[in-house]
């Protein structure tokens, strides 16, 4: 399934990937569900690092070998400490991994030490004193799991997990890995993210998740399920798939993919590991609900309008308008602005304000507009008295400065890369010797190189000038 | 840079200079003093970078750029940040391009030979000599005969020709224009480096301008600096200076710099300001300093660098390899100017975000012609010029009303291109056309820009109408040095970096000698 988004399931302590059985039925189709045995668990009970950086490096060599460039995380509980550090090494571009578009935690572990009864932990830990835990362990575990019993495929996939689980491994988490904070290593992850929790799970529940992953996952939108207990896949197969699948139609699937081969250069040696990272987080969806934090909000939808006039996008659209509001919001400015212009974010408020009334226009009116803006011609309409305005040659001048903005952040970004032919980032790479272009010449590719297929309408164009 | 084992220096202890700045103008001379046992410190605004925290992205490398905000106005106002301002250990010359042609001796007696501009005060086969000791200690490429000047050489062959390399010369050709491969100061070949180790030889990464990552670049982070600190220079970044103090017979005691936060006072018996063509002016400026000629900040300059950009029907890519690898010298002196002074052309080739700029900013597009403009960028290749500038006392640096984050007015540059730079930039466009047009290219597009900052605290004979004297020494104060592109004349055709390293030698000289 080459054109489905992978979704890579990552299970709780004691189960396997199997938990996710019944949630990648649900999804078949949509998804490419990829569920993995992490290390001491299901079919890989037998390995011997069983650490939760033995895990994330499990997870990093196993979507590496998939091929996937365009994914998400689904961790549940421990498992979703795990996606949180995965996902941090792949925006950090630390790991070589490229195409990470979300994550998805269910009654996850945080990046901080697990809250976790003191007499649980001891009680959880005797079970595997003498070896694997028993039948009447592994009851005893699910039953104080759920929200109500689990009908009786479920309640075998988890007791069977369970009763799988190499005795080192459950020991290694409870004693260790869900005691490590890691929250320095995760960071902030600011890309989507949606938090499922039990409605009557216990340490793991609703406040929890709010508190301890929330501070991790700015962008994550909580949904608990009611009456849930902390085995959401086996509890709640069809909600969390639901859950999963709003949550990438509204919040994941909203810009440019990157083509895989691509991805793929990214994701390689020869890109250095600070340039994947960059490109890991620019190629994240915009947030469609973020506040816009220098502009107004009737601003940032008028900048919406002029960035589609500016750099019209075909097809699924960066939105650059609240990139901008971030670059000013951030003060990052290009190092110089005309004398006698106000501040850049102060121009931006003006000539957004003066603006305003574009929307009414259909495109034709909005660039006959725009014209009158570069020509200097536009005169705003009448503001409140005493107000600051732009005068037309004001508009004109922050109009050039707002479409080297616009075609700059446009341009940042991967997917535009590809479009136009450029992949001089994938140099160097974290080599000792560098690695830099061995063909230079017209129409020379070298063998590492992705496709990049020229754009149908680049076809010769007929001799023109633009001046100044 | 490697700094931790450097030798360092208390703020009460008198030094025997303060260099502000470390990029071109700083670093040599920092090196020279501290070579004959001098105790110098170098003040540095910027960060110390190690050569692996570069990034090839264009957005990211802002960060050896000077990104504080400049005002810029008049007829045509400069663009500062990625296009001509660095900051870090190392200068301008962590992003600087590398092209490195020599001043010619003609542009240095402009006012003699034309009756325009003016002279510089001192000897052009003088400052030759500073040129080629620059040139060997860095180690420089180039081509095996250099046709305006056969008696040169340089220490490696030229880096490989990219695609817009070989369409310069294709036209050049056609047209019977002489065009061969550029002095660049890179490495081709590995190179121990005295003082800093082996750098590699050039790698055709193609991001120069986002900082070398393989050393191959020149940069005084890898040659004048590591010497420098090898002779017990200390070099303190993150030190922003904003003052200078003078003592009651008006010589420089010591220079008043914030580093984290807390002011602090660098005692010194000699100051050697090497701030650049902004920052320079703007300090004295600020501090009232070495300004009884009301020159400090008169006669910015600019390089003009309008670009022509050919559309050819293969994929040109020039952003792989070394991106300015052709030069011709004989637009220096065209026969039938109608301006004084000439012009280099070399050819282009431009990241795209670079690109880009240049065409929404220049070239006025945007919506689906923009778009479709980038859709072509594969496609492109340019030349592009680096032009004389003559200075104007009316085009000037001043302090703004508005303050920076450290307390420091904000610089003004106001640029308006005179009937020469006109003129001028005329010839070179209808040039720059006709090398793409006989290259094959099928359409143009004209790039206005302009490049470098030059001039406002010039060099002369006469305290009157100049700031430093032919040594470099402030008329006003004769403790304080003035060393970078801010004491030139006049622009000069040749791009800055050599001849402001080459004048760095020299002053050093002229410092020691005093």
């Amino acid at each position: 399934m080459p054109d489905l988004p992978t979704l890579f399931c990552l299970h709780a302590l004691g189960s396997s990937a199997r938990e996710y059985d019944a949630v990648a039925d649900e999804l078949a189709g949509s998804f490419d569900v990829v569920a993995l045995d992490l290390p001491g668990f299901g079919d890989a009970a037998g390995a011997t690092g069983l650490s939760v950086d033995d895990m994330v490096a499990s997870v990093e060599r196993a979507i590496r070998r998939h091929g996937s460039t365009r994914w998400a995380l689904v961790g549940h509980s421990m498992g979703g400490k795990v996606a949180s550090l995965v996902a941090a090494r792949t925006l950090a571009g630390t790991a070589p991994l490229f195409g990470l578009a979300g994550v998805v935690l269910l009654a996850a572990s945080p990046p901080v030490p697990e809250p976790m009864d003191e007499e649980r932990r001891e009680r959880m830990l005797s079970w595997v004193a003498d070896g694997p835990l028993d039948d009447a362990a592994a009851r005893e575990f699910v039953d104080a799991n759920v929200g109500a019993p689990l009908p009786p495929a479920a309640d075998l996939v988890a007791r069977d997990g369970l009763r799988r689980t190499s005795p080192d491994a459950w020991s290694a988490w409870l004693t260790r890995g869900s005691r490590e904070d890691r929250s320095h290593d995760v960071g902030v992850l600011d890309l989507p993210a949606l938090i499922v929790a039990g409605g009557a799970d216990g340490d793991l529940g609703e406040p929890a998740q709010r508190e301890l992953n929330g501070r991790a996952y700015p962008r994550g939108t909580v949904h608990v399920l009611p009456g849930a207990g902390h085995l959401l896949p086996l509890e709640r197969p069809h909600e969390v798939a639901e859950a999963i699948s709003t949550f990438w139609r509204e919040r994941v699937d909203l810009g440019p993919v990157v083509p895989a081969d691509f991805a793929r250069v990214i994701a390689s040696g020869r890109t250095p590991s600070v340039m994947r990272g960059t490109l890991a987080r620019r190629a994240v969806a915009d947030d469609p609900d973020r506040e816009p934090r220098a502009l107004s909000a009737a601003q940032l939808a008028t900048l919406r309008l002029v960035a589609d006039r500016v750099v019209p996008q075909d097809g699924p659209a960066i939105d650059l308008a609240a990139r901008v509001d971030a670059q000013l919001a951030d003060g990052r400015g290009d190092g110089w602005r005309t004398a006698g212009m106000p501040t850049d974010v102060e121009a931006y408020r003006l000539a957004l304000d003066a603006l305003v009334g574009l929307e009414a226009l259909d495109h034709d009116h909005r660039d006959e507009l725009l014209r009158t803006v570069a020509a200097g011609s536009f005169e705003a309409p009448s503001a409140r008295p005493g107000a600051a305005t732009l005068s037309g040659g004001e508009l004109a001048t922050w109009f050039e400065d707002c479409r080297v903005d616009l075609v700059r952040l446009w341009l940042a970004h991967p997917a535009t890369m590809e479009r136009i032919g450029f992949d001089g980032f994938a140099t160097g790479g974290d080599l000792t010797r560098f690695e830099g272009w061995l063909k230079v010449g017209p129409d020379e590719r070298e063998g590492w190189e992705p496709s990049m297929p020229p754009r149908a309408s680049t076809l010769p164009a007929p001799t023109e000038e633009v001046s100044r | 840079m490697k700094l931790t084992d450097m030798r360092t220096y208390d703020d009460a202890e008198v030094v025997d200079a303060v260099v502000i700045g470390t990029g071109a103008g700083g670093a040599p001379i920092l090196a020279e003093l501290a070579a004959r046992g001098l105790r110098v410190v170098a003040l540095e605004a910027g960060e110390n970078f190690d050569p692996d925290e570069y990034t090839p992205d264009e957005s990211d490398a802002v960060a050896i750029n000077w990104m504080e905000e400049r005002l810029s106005g008049g007829g045509a106002p400069t663009a500062f940040g990625q296009n001509n301002s660095g900051m870090g250990v190392g200068g301008s010359m962590l992003h600087w391009g590398a092209y490195a042609p020599r001043p010619d001796a003609r542009d240095l007696k402009l006012r003699s030979l034309t009756g325009q501009g003016v002279d510089w005060p001192l000897d052009p086969a003088e400052l030759t000599s500073y040129v080629e000791r620059v040139e060997r200690f860095v180690g420089v490429s180039g081509p095996a005969t250099y046709p305006w000047d056969p008696s040169r050489s340089y220490a490696y062959p030229p880096p490989a020709r990219n695609a817009s390399s070989r369409m310069m010369v294709r036209g050049c050709e056609a047209l019977g224009i002489r065009a061969t491969d550029a002095p660049v100061a890179l490495v081709t070949q590995d190179r121990e480096q005295e003082h800093h180790g082996l750098r590699h030889a050039c790698a055709n990464a193609g991001s120069c301008h986002q900082g070398c990552r393989n050393g191959a670049k020149v940069g005084t982070d890898n040659t004048y600096l590591p010497k420098a600190v090898a002779h017990g220079a200390e070099i303190r970044p993150r030190s922003r200076v904003v003052g200078i103090d003078l003592d009651a017979r008006g010589r420089v005691e010591a220079v008043v710099y914030l580093r984290d936060g807390v002011e602090r006072r660098q005692r010194c018996a000699q100051l050697v300001l090497a701030a650049g063509g902004v920052e320079t002016p703007r300090l004295l400026l600020h501090t009232g300093v070495a300004n009884s000629s009301d020159q400090v900040g008169r006669n910015f300059m600019v390089h003009g660098a309008t670009q022509v950009w050919g559309r050819f029907e293969e994929e040109m890519r020039g952003y792989r390899g070394y991106p300015s690898s052709i030069i011709t010298e004989d637009f220096v002196r065209p026969a039938d100017a109608d301006f004084v002074g000439g012009y280099l052309i070399q050819d282009l080739g431009a990241m795209p975000q670079t690109w880009a700029t240049t065409v929404a900013r220049g070239g006025g597009l945007w919506g689906r012609d923009l778009v479709d403009a980038m859709d072509d960028y594969r496609y492109m290749a340019g030349v592009g010029i680096n032009a004389e500038c003559l200075p104007d006392e009316r085009n000037v640096l001043t302090l703004s009303d508005e303050l920076d984050d450290f307390g420091v007015p904000k610089a003004t540059a106001s640029f308006t291109p005179g009937p020469n730079e006109e003129a001028l930039d005329r010839h070179a466009t209808a040039v720059l056309q006709r090398i793409v047009e006989a290259a094959g290219a099928r359409s143009s597009m004209v790039l206005s820009r302009t490049a470098h900052t030059i001039g406002t605290a010039r060099m002369g004979d006469d305290p009157a109408t100049s700031v430093v004297d032919p040594d470099g020494r402030s008329h006003d104060v004769p403790n304080l040095w003035i060393c970078d592109n801010s004491v030139f004349p006049s622009a000069v055709t040749a791009n800055p970096a050599l001849t402001i390293m080459a004048l760095s030698l020299r002053t050093a000289e002229r410092f020691l000698a005093a």
